[in-house]
């Protein structure tokens, strides 16, 4: 359980695999993470954050969309993330997350410009949940 | 007729370059791939042509949806993309164009020759690398509040010019000069400003970087004449877009019309591909904002361009105007324009060109090319892998009947970028350019390096070689790297 950045020609795509959609949500942070990072200092203050969509791909799209914007605006790289995924019932989803914020100063990091749609799958497995995400680079 | 078979996927032979995907299933047109077979044993390798398929889907698709000869796999719709849609009862798609709403290139001539430049290639790389912002977090040539982003994002390049960051001739001398007027900034978030707010003249990464080149071949005499390029000339070429203001102009707006246009999207085999249709109030709406985020994009690489001048008068004691450091052009590679172009039947219809990684090329005489360059043809920017060297071009007198005016943008990636760095090491790349090719790389990470290795790239001759036998953008000059900067 945990994710690994799969081959893609010009993108970047993380594949996550977790016991609970919370986990699977916090791994695919996690890789979008690494993507952008090779080594990860210790550094930063945690922040929290929260996302509403109308179903859970769109939560998830959502949350990672959310990520990239505090990134850019707060100048951190979000890391060491944890998510908890409700289903509020008549068609709403909300993410209650947080992440540490490691300046950007303090590392060597690469941009990831946006999360995709794009052959992305979050399905519940036998052991789990499994999610797989495309981010343009 | 020759066939080409590609993984359940069989292309049929029209002629030389140009292969046919025929209309089937719940595709709108045929799909094209315009390459020599070396580039399509490339091309069929990923998913670039299934996405090409995807894209033939959109509703309004006309004539044929097509891949330029660089293409290769993207998200939903493929990198050297090219779509045009019928502006009335069509669609608009923001994945079809792209997050890096105008990515693109820019080139400026100087009256610099190679030996101007010998000896000093490291102060010039030093000096553009801490001067240019650059990498993640890397702030912007200026850092403006929002009164000042909504005036870049209505006005392009002209405010640069009233800030004192261009002058009179940088705006004749981009496309469109360097302004659609049909952009608004109210239908802009207030994500995307904030996104943008510190990233105005800032280079990115990826693929980005900016590039002090020579001049090695002039193939068309007239044309590098009208160009101003001759060999041995020192030029700069720029290639970044919109930064993170683009990037959430796609995300906000591909969101939107997921949700208002359900039953479009349910047409369609990716979600990523998600169209408004035309004429629908979010149709315009993106419509807008992608022209503000095009805005944004030309002051962004506005304002890289005039810094280089700065720096090139520090290392080089003289003002950059004595150094004639002028434009040459601006071409966008990421973007969707409306355009009147001829479709089936020999009828004329306005179209929203959707170009993804693809250029605009158009020939001597069409009316949006800039007066500088109305008797030779559009120029065109094509930039190599920072081992393989760029080419210029000029819109070819097929682009309108085959590709509604476009071209190829660039290399095309042939390497995963997790497979790059496992290839190839950073430092060991620049070492090797440096000690073999005398070519100067300086970047934020040596990741980056790796990742943008000359090995991860298709072989650019070729692809520039089928581009000028198609006749759809015919080769005029070639450059090499001499100094490299990469966030």
């Amino acid at each position: 359980m945990g994710f690994d950045l799969r081959e893609h020609t010009a993108d970047v795509a993380v594949e996550a695999t977790g016991e609970t959609l919370d986990a699977v949500f916090g791994f695919v942070a996690d890789g979008l993470a690494a993507a952008m990072c090779d080594e990860i200092p210790d550094d930063g203050e945690r922040f929290d954050l929260t996302v509403r969509a109308e179903n859970r791909e769109a939560l998830l799209f959502d949350y990672l969309d959310e990520l990239i914007y505090e990134r850019d605006v707060r100048g951190v790289l979000p890391v060491d993330h944890e998510a908890a995924v409700r289903d509020d019932g008549d068609g709403e989803w909300t993410c209650e997350a947080s992440a540490r914020g490691v300046p950007l100063s303090a590392v060597d990091a690469r941009d990831v410009k946006a999360v995709t749609y794009s052959e992305m799958t979050l399905e519940e497995s036998a052991d789990g949940w499994r999610a797989y995400v495309v981010f343009d680079v | 007729m020759p066939t080409f078979d590609a993984d359940g996927i069989t292309l049929e032979k029209v002629r030389d370059y140009v292969w046919e995907i025929p209309q089937e299933g719940g595709m709108n047109a045929p799909a094209r791939v315009l390459a020599s077979e070396a580039l399509l044993e490339e091309i069929q390798q990923d998913k670039t042509l299934q996405q090409l398929k995807h894209s033939a889907h959109l509703p309004g698709v006309r004539k044929h949806a097509i891949c330029m000869p660089d293409g290769h796999q993207g998200y939903g719709f493929p990198v050297g993309g090219v779509a045009g849609i019928d502006a009335e009862d069509g669609c608009i798609s923001p994945g079809a164009i792209g997050y890096d709403i105008n990515c693109g290139v820019r080139m400026m001539r100087t009256n610099l020759t190679y030996s101007d430049l010998q000896g000093r290639e490291e102060e010039l790389v030093e000096n553009l690398f801490s001067n240019i912002p650059s990498g993640l977090g890397g702030g912007g040539v200026v850092e403006t509040g929002m009164d000042g982003i909504e005036a870049i994002l209505e006005r392009g390049v002209d405010w640069a010019l009233e800030e004192g960051w261009a002058v009179e001739d940088d705006l004749a001398h981009c496309e469109d000069e360097g302004v659609r007027h049909e952009a608004d900034a109210e239908k802009v978030s207030k994500k995307a400003k904030d996104r943008g707010s510190n990233q105005v003249g800032s280079l990115g990464s990826g693929n980005h970087f900016l590039e002090v080149q020579r001049v090695t071949d002039v193939f068309r005499e007239d044309v590098g004449e009208a160009f101003g390029l001759e060999e041995d000339q020192i030029v700069v070429l720029i290639h970044c877009g919109s930064r993170g203001l683009g990037h959430q102009v796609c995300t906000d707006y591909l969101r939107d019309i997921e949700q208002a246009h359900q039953g479009m999207l349910n047409q369609l085999p990716d979600k990523e591909l998600a169209a408004a249709p035309a004429g629908s109030q979010l149709a315009e709406d993106y419509y807008e904002a992608m022209c503000a985020a095009i805005n944004f994009a030309w002051v962004n690489r506005q304002l890289i361009m005039h810094r280089t001048r700065q720096v090139f008068e520090r290392v080089f004691d003289r003002d950059w105007q004595d150094m004639e450091m002028d434009l040459l052009y601006d071409v966008a590679h990421n973007i969707g324009k409306k355009e009147v172009h001829t479709v089936e039947g020999g009828e004329e219809r306005e179209l929203f060109v959707h170009r993804k990684g693809a250029t605009r090329a158009f020939p001597a005489g069409r009316p949006e090319v800039p007066a500088a360059y109305q008797d030779v043809g559009q120029p065109i920017i094509i930039p190599g892998s920072m081992g393989a060297g760029s080419y210029v071009l000029r819109g070819g007198e097929q682009s309108l009947a085959e590709t509604f005016g476009s071209t190829a943008h660039g290399a095309g990636r042939l390497m995963s970028r997790t497979q790059a760095k496992n290839e190839f090491w950073g430092e060991d790349v620049r070492d090797d350019l440096r000690e073999q090719n005398e070519i100067y790389v300086k970047a934020q990470s040596g990741s980056t390096i790796a990742e943008e290795a000359p090995g991860v790239y298709k072989d650019v001759d070729e692809v520039v070689r089928v581009s000028d036998a198609l006749g759809i953008g015919d080769k005029v000059a070639r450059t090499y790297p001499v100094c490299n900067i990469k966030g």
